[in-house]
């Protein structure tokens, strides 16, 4: 997928061009690379949930972040296992060209390979639609710096937004589901799309990296433009209304990180954090709705703040009842974690998931995979997490287990690969 | 090369991947296309690969008289209609070695398998047929093969001498093995069980290519009817979990008589350069399968020195393979040799003079994590190792 227009770039698409078609006519989706244009973001990608059709890989932007947010969810962290810079530069590039491939709903590789050879391509999505996958990479702390080692020649380029994130209060971070050098984010409509794209891309990584940990996420928690409806979390409530969306002013302001920041390679990119917040729901399922109602401080059936009829109402903190009491408790989390009052925005893209039981304890594992996209994590995640973790009343129902912090690069142009700013910067 | 079927008998549960053998004169297939081949040219009749159809019908194989040419051959198997016949087979003429299969093909589904067929007569088998056996003649013709027979020659001698060495190392060791259990010295034949293991280890798919022979040299509990259960891992489980020597003389006389069978039947052992190098990845995915999971040597605990030793022998048969790869593929040689050289660096602490497992630390002895580290080092050999077979023979 070099030139939009080229030859081999219709060929590509053309494996799939009669459910491309199908999918443009019902819902106005446009295809792939072959939209034009440099904007690569949710535009080009279905807004309305279409889901079979490709949203460009290249762009201003990595897809994935402004992208409308598909259902599902495969994220993937790596520990890169080679000492050797030139080992992690080369799969950089072959990452990069098989997801190129992988996003416009090909298979990686050349498919014209002998039969006695291991097929390139691992098989299982043929067939399948290209289901919105956009494939994201993120670059973490230990990548620049690993114990004081400046592994790869790398420790200069370190943005200094790219912070280890602090230790906040309730904390109780599992190693081996936090951290990592690099990440994948793989998101789509089908998980076994996503799992094909993470295991092609782990295979290509073998010797080089190696999976550190893995997270599967169902039914997005976030929505990331005005037209997605705002969907519920495990605990039942519809979470994500106070979110910035697409195409704003303030998402620009407050996701893109710009040159000015301090690291050119990373102007066009963002800072992105991940926590595994495990919910308590044997707890949760035994409070009174009234009680859940005032940890959240909004209505369960409508998700409309509480004292208010509607979801999208503003979060009036100073209203009161008959008996003069505040209608929001303080300390509520829509009331601690309102981004206006704060004057902090982040985009948010988390999702639902469980990893069935824990067989230590017998209850269910499950909860909310938190994504936040920002411009810095200083400014933004950090200060918003402090105030959470101090006073939000949902702590004594949730648990952070698994924390992580990555520099996502800006998008590429054809003929670019991930990371190439940062190598040759 | 899931198609190919081993020898190991029916009903016997196959641990590995073994190499399709031998004094059998098929070989399974390594460059059956060539470079730049698409699906559909292999399948093609453009004279480098023919195609031999198959139906499978209540009756059985149709055809029942299959005639080819020697080379490389793709067998499609189809099944219309046939509810009891899902299999076809291709055997030596006696019936006793499955060179090859393709199960599983039910009505109204179809399969295919290569071989690379050498002059001669062959069975096939579609069981469950009213007639279930047929014959395939295969003439003398282009042997399909290309590459420098010389240095193909070169390759298969120079591992050839690797094995005999190995097999003949195992049956000194296993002798002074044996001779320890049998003296009733407990702590003698504890400290020699892993020692003595090593030079079979390094030649395992060579040994699960001989039938009977594996399962009684190396079958775990459970793998064999209890009452047939021999071998290392029965003595091993008498030293470790009974403390006990006693009654293990007969056991152990066997074990020798079976090293012994092997490596004398070493110089019957015809090989293709393609399943030289399809025998370091088996090695590899042993590691992958058994050892890394300390399912191996499960009392003992000594699974490193079957793990070091899988390793050397996959370098042995990759070494002996390496001057047929092209030059154009100087690139996957090196990621290969570097990876041999990570994979022995990640091995090199858990290496301790006069450790418990033949110089290694006892498996049990590693955190989950460095048993994570180790598994993907094998990983990341066998990766770039498993595309060598396919590249010998161009």
């Amino acid at each position: 997928m070099t030139d939009p227009g080229s030859d081999e770039h219709r060929d590509g698409i053309s494996r799939r061009r009669l459910l491309a078609v199908a999918g443009a006519a019902a819902g106005g989706l446009v295809v792939g690379g072959l939209a034009g244009g440099a904007v690569g973001v949710a535009s080009a990608s279905g807004d309305d949930g279409s889901s079979t059709g490709t949203v460009a890989f290249h762009g201003e932007h990595q897809a994935g972040i402004a992208t409308a947010a598909q259902d599902r969810l495969l994220f993937a962290s790596y520990d890169v296992v080679t000492p050797r810079r030139a080992d992690l530069e080369k799969m950089l590039r072959e990452w990069t060209a098989a997801a190129e491939r992988l996003t416009a709903g090909q298979p990686v590789g050349d498919p014209a390979t002998s039969a006695a050879l291991p097929p390139t391509d691992t098989g299982e999505a043929e067939g399948l639609h290209p289901a919105r996958l956009t494939l994201t990479v993120g670059f973490g702390p230990t990548l620049f710096e690993l114990e004081g080692t400046d592994r790869f020649g790398l420790a200069a380029q370190r943005p200094d937004a790219l912070v280890d994130l602090p230790a906040f209060p309730g904390d109780a971070l599992e190693a081996d589901r936090s951290g990592g050098d690099l990440c994948i984010q793989a998101c789509g409509d089908d998980p076994q799309v996503l799992f094909h794209a993470v295991r092609n891309l782990t295979r290509i990584g073998r010797g080089v990296v190696r999976l550190r940990w893995s997270q599967e996420g169902f039914g997005r928690t976030s929505s990331t433009t005005a037209s997605q409806a705002t969907p519920r979390n495990l605990l039942g409530f519809k979470d994500g209304t106070d979110n910035l969306r697409a195409g704003t002013a303030e998402l620009d302001d407050s996701v893109w990180a710009t040159a000015d920041d301090g690291s050119a390679w990373m102007a066009g990119g963002s800072y992105m954090v991940t926590r595994r917040i495990r919910n308590l729901i044997e707890v949760w399922d035994r409070t009174s709705l009234a009680e859940q109602e005032r940890v959240i401080g909004r209505v369960r059936a409508t998700g409309a703040p509480l004292g208010s009829s509607s979801e999208r109402d503003p979060i009036d903190l100073a209203a009161k009842d008959a008996a003069g009491l505040p209608l929001i408790d303080p300390d509520a989390h829509v009331a601690v974690a309102n981004q206006d009052a704060l004057g902090i925005h982040i985009l948010r893209r988390g999702y639902n998931f469980t990893d069935g039981l824990d067989p230590r304890v017998g209850q269910l594992d499950a909860g909310l995979f938190f994504i936040a996209y920002q411009r810095d994590p200083r400014a933004q995640f950090i200060p918003m997490q402090q105030r959470l973790a101090a006073s939000d009343l949902l702590n004594e129902y949730i648990k952070h287990v698994g924390s992580a912090v990555f520099a996502v690069p800006p998008g590429l142009q054809p003929g670019q690969w991930w990371g190439q700013g940062l190598m040759e910067s | 090369m899931s198609t190919i079927e081993q020898n190991a008998p029916r009903g016997r549960a196959r641990r590995t991947r073994s190499l399709t053998l031998v004094g059998a004169a098929l070989v399974v297939v390594g460059g059956l296309a060539a470079a730049g081949c698409t699906e559909k040219e292999v399948a093609s009749d453009d004279g480098s690969v023919q195609v031999i159809e198959v139906a499978l019908t209540d009756a059985g194989c149709e055809p029942s008289s299959l005639s080819a040419t020697a080379g490389p051959t793709t067998f499609k198997v189809s099944n219309d209609d046939a509810g009891g016949v899902t299999e076809f087979e291709v055997l030596t003429a006696d019936g006793g070695r499955v060179l090859g299969e393709s199960e599983n093909i039910g009505p109204g589904l179809d399969g295919s398998f290569s071989l690379t067929l050498k002059a001669g007569s062959y069975q096939t088998y579609c069981p469950g047929g009213s007639k279930e056996k047929g014959t395939l003649e295969v003439a003398d013709g282009g042997s399909g093969l290309t590459g420098d027979p010389a240095a193909q020659a070169q390759a298969v001698s120079t591992y050839l001498a690797y094995v005999q060495q190995q097999a003949d190392e195992g049956v000194s060791r296993t002798t002074q093995f044996a001779d320890a259990v049998k003296a009733g010295d407990l702590a003698k034949a504890q400290s020699l069980f892993a020692w003595a293991r090593e030079p079979y280890e390094t030649i395992e798919p060579i040994a699960e290519s001989f039938g009977d022979l594996d399962p009684r040299i190396d079958a775990r509990e459970g793998d064999v009817p209890a009452a047939d259960w021999t071998g290392f891992h029965r003595i091993e489980e008498a030293l470790w979990v009974q403390q006990s020597t006693a009654g293990l003389a007969p056991l152990a006389d066997q074990l020798v008589a079976d090293m012994t069978t092997l490596a004398r039947s070493i110089p019957s052992v015809q090989l293709e350069p393609s399943q030289i190098a399809n025998g370091a990845v088996a090695l590899l995915d042993e590691v992958s399968a058994s050892k890394i999971t300390g399912e191996e040597d499960r009392y003992s605990h000594t699974d490193l020195a079957d793990f070091a030793a899988n390793v050397a022998g996959a370098k042995a048969a990759f070494q002996a393979v390496e001057p047929l790869l092209a030059a154009d593929e100087a690139d996957l040689v090196s990621t290969i040799q570097q990876r041999f050289a990570d994979l022995d660096t990640a091995l090199a602490p858990y290496r301790v003079a006069g450790g418990p497992a033949d110089g290694y630390v006892l498996y049990t002895d590693l955190t989950p994590a460095q048993t994570a580290a180790l598994a993907g080092s094998v990983d990341a050999l066998a990766e770039p190792l498993s595309r060598v077979a396919a590249l010998v023979l161009q």
